[in-house]
């Protein structure tokens, strides 16, 4: 029989594979785990693997939630067959598939700077948190539910009412695709980070979120919204 | 003029401040907003102030308000109904300000609307009432066609009804402190015409004359001594008096 290149199989995968040597380097890395390497550090993923490892040679799978920023997965596998080599695999969470496609009729081309200081001026009557703002005052005019997404990033900014700090940033991702409707759209990321939070309208700012397309991260002190760039 | 300028809202208060200036950025958007907050504090005149365009149509009648929300991308409503039979596509797409006297509003509001404001009252608002004050105080002076007079403690009015009650209090000031003896008879004439009937009435509405007289000469003179001097009475006649008037 004739032999198969398995490594390319490997390449495309969607779960990250990470092949490190006995010092934590890595010696081969596929296209999901470099994506994976821009949100944990790979001294991290190195502790992971070794924590995981199997008690002598041969492969370990695991059922273990790991959450980095919008990744998420539900086992780990790590493998070793020589003492130079070790491998870590991840394997993603099933994503809850959206039904719900675009309805041109509730978008409005939309300055989300206007939207979002519109959305900060209503939080600073509620909050005395000094607020930083990291914006793209030049990104275009783009198709957005804006009573949805108001509604979603009032709530997402009520959880930070009480924190005496907020770091607000806004910028356009390159590099990264939203998919909808089987098109792919640029993507708009608008992060909220402060030292605390409550997480009482995280349910519903998930559901406000998948509603209009938009990728929700939310984490103890930070949320995360990946929005389409739909032009 | 003088209704031009109360009509324009006016406030120096941060929270307004933030509030206008929510509702101007929302001039571009389309969103819906709600104003919530106590009756008379100027929820109307700040909105007109920013939207005066805009059509309005009353919450109350629930048929025309769905008619307008049809006809109408931009639209005000007022007296807002809290718990009327809504569906956020009815708003989607739309610039909508309502507003409402409610001071809380239920779950099912917070998932309809964008943005949620609550206007502090006239009370919350202390550097307000001394400019309402003084616009009311120069209507007052334009209505009444009087001069100065000495001014109201702005801090011992009852603000329970907001403005209503900051204005109703400057002009009634403004009445008293400058009524003439002919009017008072004339107010009094108008009152007795109505109550007069009963079989002991002189002595019924003698303290009408009697309690101010007194309560205001002790108050101007400090002692019944002094007073029944001024008055012309007997002193003993005066202490009397005060004890069947109840004056303390």
């Amino acid at each position: 029989m004739e032999s198969i290149d398995f490594k390319l199989f490997v390449e495309v995968d969607n779960n990250p594979f990470i092949l490190f040597d006995a010092s934590g380097h890595i010696l081969y890395l596929n296209n999901a785990a470099e994506m994976l390497l821009c949100y944990v550090s790979t001294k991290e993923l190195y502790d992971l693997a070794l924590t995981y490892a199997p008690k002598t040679f041969g492969h370990k799978s695991t059922i273990h939630s790991l959450e980095y920023e919008s990744f998420s997965f539900y086992s780990l596998m790590v493998g070793y067959e020589t003492d130079e080599q070790i491998y870590l695999r991840l394997y993603n969470k099933p994503l809850v598939q959206t039904k719900i496609s675009i309805s041109n009729e509730s978008l409005i081309p939309t300055d989300i700077n206007t939207l979002l200081e519109a959305n900060i001026t209503l939080f600073q009557l509620e909050s005395n948190a000094s607020i930083s703002l990291f914006v793209d005052q030049e990104l275009p005019a783009f198709k957005l539910d804006q009573n949805y997404f108001s509604i979603m990033l009032r709530k997402a900014l009520s959880s930070f009412v009480n924190s005496p700090s907020l770091n607000v940033i806004l910028k356009l991702v390159v590099g990264e695709y939203i998919l909808i409707d089987d098109k792919k759209h640029q993507m708009i990321e608008l992060i909220l980070k402060a030292p605390k939070r409550t997480v009482d309208y995280d349910e519903e700012i998930n559901q406000l979120a998948n509603q209009t397309h938009i990728a929700s991260s939310l984490k103890p002190e930070t949320i995360k919204f990946q929005i389409p760039l739909i032009i | 003029m003088g209704k031009e300028k109360i009509e324009l809202f006016y406030s120096t208060s941060t929270k307004i401040q933030y509030i206008t200036k929510g509702l101007e950025l929302g001039k571009s958007l389309f969103v819906s907003s709600l104003l919530i907050g106590e009756a008379n504090i100027g929820k109307k005149s700040l909105v007109k102030s920013i939207f005066p365009e805009a059509p309005w149509v009353d919450g109350r009648d629930m048929i025309k308000l769905k008619q307008a929300l049809k006809e109408h991308n931009e639209l005000i409503i007022c007296n807002f109904e809290l718990y009327g039979d809504y569906n956020i596509n009815d708003f989607n797409g739309k610039r909508i300000i309502a507003i409402s006297d409610a001071t809380y509003f239920p779950a099912h509001i917070d998932s309809l609307f964008a943005f949620i404001y609550t206007v502090p009252s006239l009370k919350e608002r202390p550097e307000d009432i001394k400019y309402l004050g003084d616009i009311f105080f120069k209507e007052a002076k334009s209505t009444f066609m009087t001069e100065d007079i000495l001014p109201l403690d702005l801090k011992d009015i009852d603000l329970t009804y907001n403005t209503k009650s900051l204005k109703k209090a400057i002009f009634e000031h403004q009445i008293y402190n400058t009524i003439t003896p002919d009017k008072i008879e004339q107010i009094l004439y108008n009152y007795f015409e109505k109550e007069l009937g009963g079989n002991n009435d002189y002595a019924k509405y003698l303290p009408i004359f009697e309690n101010p007289l007194i309560k205001a000469g002790l108050a101007k003179f400090g002692s019944q001594l002094k007073l029944s001097s001024i008055l012309g009475i007997n002193r003993n006649t005066l202490r009397k008096k005060v004890y069947e008037l109840g004056i303390n």
